[in-house]
């Protein structure tokens, strides 16, 4: 009784609670410990709410769940509808997972401006999980357009030597890619008359919208073109690497973590969602992309001789996997799209975590710098192992499921593509192995390194519970898989018609 | 209906060895990891053990679900367990040896920091390597196959500090890494066509399918894919460069991983995917040709070695090659019977050899050693045994597997046969090449010890040894040693072949496994002579008469015996003949010394293109210079044009006033030609 | 005053013709009524008190004289929007059809009133630190406002002309307000030359427009429009007052001095120039463009926004002048708005309206910002006077941040909806092209005010910029545009009911029929 009570106003009670959390935050004086552990507080309290979401979900159903849908603004029809599917569940458990992690490693790490950062922090939460959980094309849009400033300004004002120029490419990149997208939900509505996702689809579905078959394309297009770029897919990638480098940990761990898959969570819900044929026609180069992107990203992130940017890179071959999986059409491919985000988001969070913790004893990203920590600071090499072995898809750890599923998927779709695809996992292997013997293995080379503190308590905690999920996702995936299924089988069931009608004379 | 076996406790309990011993080793003492350590892979020996004996009882082969892994719309993979002769023998061999390595380790590292961190991993190996054996599925295979890897890498770059063992144990993982490659290519094709990975599903529908006659097919290009795959994990070409290097790590591991239970793992998987190859002529010659190559390819390298480890380990790749040769050849019980001998013997040698760089001081050299024969009598002993055996001396282990591989061999093919016969007479030369350089004339060694201590201190764990001069080692290293020993004496009368007298018991037990699983109205010139393998082989052999068999016996020990001589001639009468005949054909000795150049090879061909291509062409040409450099042009082409716009606020009050007049100019024009389209 | 003598004989004449055309029907006419006195209320309320204004002004001492004056404007706003109020209970037309009063000019009446409110808000201690003597600076805003105001509730062209020479007139002169200035001495200068060549322009347009139609009354002009086949002189007349609106509105080609003139004019001048008058010469522009319907002007106005748009983004993208820049900025914005003007009647009206309210909102507080900022003599007004604002006063920065962000165009503030309506209006009109330069357009715009924000937060100040604390009249000034920003971000269904409300009403003028339908949309631009 109390979760059905519950559970018309959790999404929302997630969705804002961190935003709440800075609008309290502005009125506190600025004492940094108690900013700080304030923040913790509300992200944690956050995370134990969209714990709800995951243990009332009820899986095996496909359908959107915890639906609030009231009327904001009667003109234009713009709907306050909110909710969920295995889809988007995971991820609003992604963020909230991240974020009391990304309070903790940047415990230390910020000094100025306190204040100001984890209130951006706390926004940057509410904007991200409102995008996965919005359902109105306009709410949708006005939470994805969100995230850029917050995370714009994190990057610009606590961000290393380049700061601004990441910044601001970051932001006009995604700004300007952004509002191909706004121009087609313009058009959707003014067809439709409405936001609302389940209505436009099925309106689209029934062919009920006027002139349609001749903007269609043009539409995918400007979803597609705002997603690619955010996830981002081969060629619109070179902000990533700018704008991680630059950026503060927590930033990147966000990023990182959760901002690109909100572009594949975007191609997902909406190319695939609204517009099934177009997503099949177009599906031939947009695999080939993901291949380059996968194959691509790995080589140069094998080379790179700064820490951030190899993993920023690897995030490109990583999402390159991801969009691979989605536009195989595959239940499998789905699937393991869906997992290798989550898997992703994990590994490659706690991936930037370390890097930063090694910034800050050094502050140096340059893998030249480094070479037989593992002496000094053997726990951290320890941890630091496993997330590379996760994030190198070694079974039993997350990445492994998740790119295993993609790349049968694939294969199922297109043979060559699962062949090409599957390289990824030397690559990964080559690159990652590589970077972490020039770093943690051999004699010490700078006397400097010798006397490096292994993990204080703070790094442990932040870093740890990343470990941890990556071994529990690849031991139990079934937990998450059990969710995602459903929804994927539903998010695929347009494709069946298509088939016939692509496969027809 | 089977009672519950638990079998999934047999992989968890030396995982939950490791798991202990990597939180609390650090802080607890060596006793205690010791404890720890052997308690757990002696309570899996125990667990395999107590299997093997209810084994009778069970109706096989033994599925046993344990719980839910992947499961999606059209496929799912479980946490489920398997068992039927060919996988009891594994086990028994894999924990058997597996205790007897963890055992002698704990005399071998004693004096090593970081003693708890090699008995996690060693554990953490027996976990994936017994997860490997029981898997029900090839995904759950996968996982062990992977795992293996993942405990080879962290055991050869044990000593991190060494950059080459460092960089020795990401070669093995990346090689390893190809491997996987085209296994996972396989497990697509079986995904795709079959629906699933369960043994018991995939069999199913291979089952009823005929030969392909054809080169090409589904089941060939599987049988493959799996042998790419077999090729990384077993270091047969063109994937065996990790072995050697692998020597980096400490010499138990390159017993327990790299000569008696991991690189075995593909010859398992290969022989439990017989019922493909079986079907997959293609692929079965593949194999067999491999096999044999690889098998007379090392061994000629193995002939040049000085380092001790170094020789085992190309002689390991070498036996390898039998193995996959008799696969080849369709003689899967043989493979598994010579992999059990090897098992024995070759972790032997590698012990002893341990026992005998322990004595010396961590000298590896072989040119540095010599006349150790009496100051280590239980090496020399042990180790004499273990040659003997590997040599195909009649009467040990080695003898009747080898000699059954050949045997067979010759039925598919004379080459093979052939090859087979060059191999062992190489095989038994190098071998007891090592034995005279090690054991026998006076020692080398003296002289240089003494600094050599600093120069592998870091190296191998006895710079508290050594000092002392040489001496036997510690009982826990001689005990696993003798009883090693005697098993690779008596290993071998399992399975004597009928034509000595005996009635192949192994080739028996495991025929359930192998035997009336040809494919149905497979015709034997598709299959080559291999269809006679299994069905044939019982009304074969009176046909071609016992006294074949043992013509062919007596050859192959003849070609043992030749190795031996050839040995003694050169390293025992005439010591310094050796140089003489490499000075008398340089470019063939430093062509072996240097191992074919084939690691070179590979560098300029593959490794150096790939780095430099990969920063040049794509990092600094393609994303900097061309992908970067027209997103930041756009910007800069954007503020140019901004600069351009400028121009027009000249602050000139007439150019302003020109602008009006011209805009209003432009607007009634164009209104005017509006009028003019309007009517 | 030169001005009207400038023109003073092509209106007589004008007026000479329009007597002799139109005497009976005048005579014809009673003498106005209480209830037309009542529908110009606000405008004689206004004009009342920028005479006390102006009476009281010399009486006072210097010291006085900053804010008495002022207050006492304030308090004519305030009364002014009352008698809105109160005009509006009784709408209809007065003064023999010349004035019109219905939902739509109250709109406006409210929005250039509190426009002004707002503007001595922020001038109240902008004077007394810039060193000016007010008094007859309130008295001319309050004269401006009146000619706006009577702008947009006028239905006759010349009255409409009359009004936009009375705003003007006023606005030339406050431009040049910082008289020991030299920059705002020229500035005054160009725009009034410039202005009263473009005017020209408007009049002569009415001219035409009274030839060709024999009247000047909109209403009649729109039936016989309608009437028969256009004839050329209305094409020519139409593109005529297009260019003098146009000016005003500073839309591109018509927009190069906006740049000069905004940043010599003092701050909060520029202010009521870039929201008041433009709000102003819009309405009228509605009129001119929707009541009139010429075909073709879709064309015109689909050119002119989208090069208003272009070039005012391009040219801000490298200014360092911070009121160069938000000139440019103001031109693009002229561009988006008349996006509008291009979509349906019924569409595009009320999407103007609503973002007419919101930019005077977003851009009245950015400029209240900079005036305050920009200290005596306007001396900090460069990006890198901004340089760690957000850390020496984080409030104003995080005001102004606010106002940039709403100027940008993201969501939760008004700006976006502003654009939103805009270009949804212009979308389903199926001008998809100019909607996709329009998005295009505003994210590259985004840049720009981006760079003050990073200015503010993410440099540390090089230069010692003294800022002094908010003051009282302005932090309300404000807060107002804040809270009518966040306001129109969050609940825009109001006002925008509002606006739809009067463009119902409004578009009665406006045949129903759709641009496509106008002659020369092509099928190109639907797709």
């Amino acid at each position: 009784m109390k979760t059905d009570d519950l559970s018309s106003i959790i999404l929302t009670l997630v969705t804002f609670a961190p935003l709440v959390g800075a609008l309290l935050l502005m009125f506190l004086p600025r004492r940094d410990r108690d900013i700080r552990i304030f923040s913790l507080v509300i992200s944690l309290l956050t995370f134990v709410l969209s714990l709800h979401l995951a243990v009332y979900f009820r899986r095996g159903q496909s359908g959107f769940q915890f639906a609030v849908d009231k009327q904001w603004i009667t003109t234009p029809n713009i709907h306050y509808h909110m909710a969920i599917d295995g889809i988007s569940l995971w991820l609003v458990v992604l963020t909230t997972f991240l974020t009391p992690l990304c309070v903790l490693i940047s415990w230390k790490s910020i000094h100025g401006r306190v204040k100001e950062f984890f209130i951006l922090l706390l926004i940057l939460e509410t904007a991200m999980i409102g995008v996965f959980t919005s359902l109105d094309l306009f709410l949708f849009y006005f939470f994805w357009e969100a995230t850029l400033i917050p995370m714009a300004l994190l990057i610009g004002i606590f961000g290393h030597e380049r700061k601004v120029y990441a910044a601001v490419k970051f932001f006009m990149y995604t700004m300007i890619a952004s509002v191909f997208m706004l121009a087609a939900i313009l058009w959707l509505y003014a067809k439709t008359g409405s936001f609302d996702f389940v209505v436009i689809r099925d309106q689209i579905a029934s062919g009920a919208v006027p002139n349609f078959a001749a903007a269609a394309q043009w539409l995918f297009l400007g979803f597609f073109l705002a997603f690619a770029v955010k996830v981002p897919l081969f060629p619109f990638h070179t902000w990533l690497p700018d704008a991680h480098v630059e950026a503060p940990t927590a930033g990147s761990v966000l990023l990182a973590g959760v901002m690109l898959k909100m572009g594949t969570y975007g191609m997902l819900r909406f190319n695939l969602g609204l517009f099934p044929e177009q997503a099949r026609h177009n599906a031939g180069w947009i695999m080939v992309l993901a291949l380059i992107g996968i194959i691509y990203g790995a080589l140069v992130a094998m080379v790179q001789p700064n820490m951030k940017k190899l993993i920023a890179y690897s995030s490109v071959s990583h999402l390159g996997f991801v969009v691979l999986g989605i536009f195989s059409f595959t239940q499998a491919g789905l699937n393991g799209a869906m997992f290798v985000m989550l898997a992703h988001g994990i590994s490659t969070g706690g991936l930037f975590m370390l890097a930063g913790i090694l910034h800050e004893r050094r502050h140096t990203y340059e893998i030249s710098e480094f070479g037989g920590l593992a002496s000094p600071m053997p726990l951290y090499a320890a941890s630091f192992l496993v997330i590379v072995l996760a994030s190198a898809g070694l079974p039993l750890l997350n990445g492994f499921i998740g790119e295993f599923l993609v790349l049968s998927g694939a294969f199922q779709a297109r043979a060559v593509y699962g062949i090409l695809g599957a390289t990824g996992i030397i690559w990964s292997a080559a690159y990652l192995l590589w970077m972490y013997q020039r770093v943690f293995y051999g004699k010490v080379t700078h006397p400097v390194n010798n006397s490096l503190a292994d993990l204080t308590g703070f790094e442990k905690t932040a870093v740890w519970p990343c470990a941890v999920a990556a071994l529990v996702m690849g031991v139990a995936p079934i937990v998450w898989l059990s969710a995602i299924d459903p929804a994927v089988h539903a998010a695929l069931m347009p494709f069946a018609q298509v088939v016939s009608k692509v496969v027809g004379p | 209906m089977n009672p519950s076996l638990n079998l999934w406790l047999i992989p968890v309990l030396p995982l939950a060895g490791a798991a202990i011993n990597g939180f609390f080793g650090k802080k607890s003492s060596r006793q205690a990891v010791t404890t720890i350590a052997l308690f757990f892979s002696g309570a899996a020996l125990a667990m395999a053990s107590w299997v093997a004996m209810r084994f009778s009882s069970l109706s096989l082969p033994y599925h046993e679900f344990f719980a839910h892994w992947i499961r999606i719309t059209g496929f799912s993979a479980d946490f489920a367990f398997f068992l039927d002769q060919l996988s009891l023998v594994m086990l028994l061999v894999v924990t058997g040896v597996g205790f007897l390595i963890h055992i002698y380790s704990v005399g071998y590292m004693w004096d090593d920091p970081s003693f708890y961190r090699f008995f996690t991993y060693l554990n953490l190996f027996m976990f994936f390597m017994l997860t490997l054996i029981l898997a029900d599925n090839y995904l759950l295979m996968f996982i062990g196959w992977e795992g293996v890897g993942l405990a080879s890498y962290l055991l050869i770059g044990f000593w991190f500090t060494k950059d080459s063992a460092a960089s020795a144990g990401k070669k093995a993982f990346l090689v390893n890494r190809v491997g996987d490659f085209g296994f996972m290519i396989a497990l697509f094709l079986m995904i795709k066509h079959f629906g699933s990975l369960n043994f018991a599903q995939v069999f199913e529908s291979v089952k009823p399918m005929g030969a392909e006659t054809a080169g090409a097919g589904l089941l060939s290009a599987i049988g493959l894919l799996l042998m790419v795959g077999a090729c990384g994990k077993s270091a047969q070409i063109p994937l065996y460069i990790w072995l050697p290097d692998a020597m980096e790590g400490p010499t138990p591991v390159s017993a327990l991983i790299h000569a008696a239970t991991m690189v075995t793992a593909g010859v398992y998987m290969v022989s439990r995917s017989h019922l493909i190859f079986e079907r997959a002529p293609t692929a079965l010659m593949v194999v067999a040709i491999i096999g044999t190559l690889t098998a007379f390819f090392a061994a000629t390298i193995g002939i040049a070695q000085t380092d001790i480890k170094k020789v085992l380990a190309y002689s390991t790749v070498s036996q390898l090659g039998y193995m996959f040769m008799a696969c080849g050849v369709g003689a899967f019980s043989a493979g598994i019977f010579h992999l059990m001998t090897h098992a024995f013997f070759k972790g032997l040698l590698f012990l002893a050899a341990g026992s005998v760089i322990h004595a010396v001081g961590g000298e590896q050299d072989m040119r540095q050693m010599g006349g150790l024969r009496k100051k280590i009598p239980w090496t020399f002993w042990t180790m004499t045994a273990g040659t003997l055996a590997i040599a195909g001396i009649p009467g040990l282990a080695g003898f009747f597997s080898k000699d059954e591989i050949l045997w067979r061999a010759y039925q598919a093919s004379w080459v093979y046969w052939l090859v087979g016969l060059v191999t062992a007479f190489i095989t038994s030369f190098y071998m007891f090449r090592l034995w005279f350089m090690t054991f026998f004339g006076e020692y080398r060694g003296a002289a240089k010890s003494a600094q050599d201590q600093d120069a592998h201190s870091a190296h191998d764990a006895h710079s508290g040894h050594g000092h002392g001069g040489i001496h036997e080692s510690p009982r826990t290293m001689v005990i696993p040693l003798v009883l090693l020993a005697v098993l690779s004496v008596v290993g071998g009368y399992v399975g004597v072949p009928g034509s000595l007298g005996g009635s192949n018991r192994f080739d028996k037990f495991l025929g359930p496994v192998f035997h009336g699983s040809a494919p149905a109205g497979a015709n034997h010139s598709a299959l080559g002579e291999k269809g006679a393998s299994e069905q044939t082989t019982e009304e074969a052999e009176p046909k071609q008469g016992a006294s074949t068999e043992l013509i062919f016996t007596a050859i192959s020990v003849l070609a043992a015996l030749l190795g031996l001589g050839l040995a003694w001639l050169l390293y025992y009468r005439k010591p310094q003949l050796p140089h003489r005949i490499a000075d008398a054909m340089p470019g063939l000795y430093r062509t072996l010394v240097h191992k074919y150049y084939v690691d070179e090879f590979y560098a300029a061909l593959i490794v150096n293109p790939l780095i430099a291509g990969s920063t040049r062409i794509l990092w600094q040409d393609v994303d900097r210079k061309i992908i970067d450099a027209a997103v930041n042009d756009a910007g800069s082409a954007a503020r140019h044009a901004s600069e351009e716009a400028r121009r027009m606020q000249s602050g000139n009050l007439r150019s302003y006033a020109g602008w009006i007049v011209a805009g209003s100019a432009a607007v009634v024009a164009f209104m005017i030609w509006m009028w003019t389209g309007s009517r | 005053m030169s001005l009207l003598a400038m023109n003073i004989p092509a209106l007589h004449m004008l007026a000479m013709n329009m007597l002799a055309l139109h005497m009976p029907a005048v005579y014809s006419q009673t003498l106005p009524q209480y209830a037309d006195y009542i529908r110009i209320l606000p405008e004689i309320v206004l004009s009342i008190f920028g005479m006390i204004v102006m009476v009281l002004e010399p009486l006072l001492d210097e010291k006085q004289s900053q804010k008495l004056p002022g207050l006492i404007a304030l308090l004519g706003t305030l009364a002014a929007l009352g008698a809105t109020w109160f005009m509006a209970q009784s709408p209809g037309l007065a003064f023999w059809n010349m004035v019109q009063v219905d939902s739509f000019s109250v709109f406006f009446h409210a929005l250039i009133i509190a426009i002004a409110a707002v503007v001595i808000l922020s001038s109240y201690e902008y004077m007394a630190v810039q060193r000016i003597r007010a008094g007859e600076y309130y008295a001319l805003v309050l004269f401006g406002v009146v000619g706006m105001a009577l702008m947009s509730s006028a239905v006759e062209l010349v009255l409409i002309f009359i009004a936009l020479e009375i705003s003007s007139i006023s606005s030339y002169v406050l431009a040049g307000f910082r008289r020991n200035n030299a920059a705002s001495a020229e500035a005054s200068l160009k725009y009034f030359l410039l202005g009263s060549f473009a005017t020209a322009f408007f009049l002569y347009g009415v001219a035409l427009m009274f030839g060709a139609t024999g009247s000047t009354n909109i209403d009649l002009i729109s039936k016989a429009l309608r009437a028969g086949p256009i004839p050329l002189l209305a094409y020519v007349a139409v593109a005529l007052m297009f260019v003098g609106l146009g000016f005003k509105v500073a839309a591109a080609p018509f927009h190069v001095w906006t740049p000069d003139v905004y940043e010599g004019a003092p701050a909060p001048v520029v202010g009521l120039l870039s929201t008041g008058p433009k709000a102003a010469a819009f309405a009228v522009l509605l009129r001119v463009i929707f009541v009139f319907h010429v075909p073709g002007m879709l064309w015109l106005v689909w050119i002119s926004a989208a090069l208003s748009m272009t070039l005012g983004n391009i040219g801000a993208l490298v200014q360092n002048n911070v009121k160069r820049l938000l000139a440019y900025s103001s031109i693009a914005h002229a561009g988006y708005l008349l996006v509008a003007f291009a979509a349906l009647p019924a569409l595009g009206t009320s999407a103007v309206m609503f973002y007419t309210a919101a930019y005077a909102a977003m851009n009245l507080g950015a400029f209240a910002v900079v005036g305050h900022f920009a200290n005596a003599g306007e001396r900090y007004v460069t990006l890198e006077d901004y340089e760690g604002l957000g850390r020496s006063s984080p409030l104003l920065a995080a005001t102004l941040t606010i106002f940039l962000l709403s100027l940008i165009g993201i969501p939760m503030t008004g700006g976006f909806f502003a654009k939103f309506y805009v270009f949804s209006a212009a979308v389903k009109s199926g001008l998809i092209w100019l909607t996709i330069i329009g998005v295009l357009n505003s994210g590259i715009g985004a840049y720009y005010y981006l760079r003050i924000i990073v200015m503010m937060y993410m440099r540390e100040s090089r230069k010692e910029v003294p800022v002094t604390r908010v003051p009282f009249a302005l932090a309300i000034a404000l807060a107002t545009c804040m809270a009518a920003t966040l306001y129109l971000g969050l609940f825009p269904s109001g006002i925008l009911q509002r606006a739809q409300e009067a463009a119902q009403q409004f578009v009665l003028h406006a045949q129903p029929d759709t641009p496509a339908s106008a002659g020369v949309l092509p099928q190109s631009e639907v797709r």
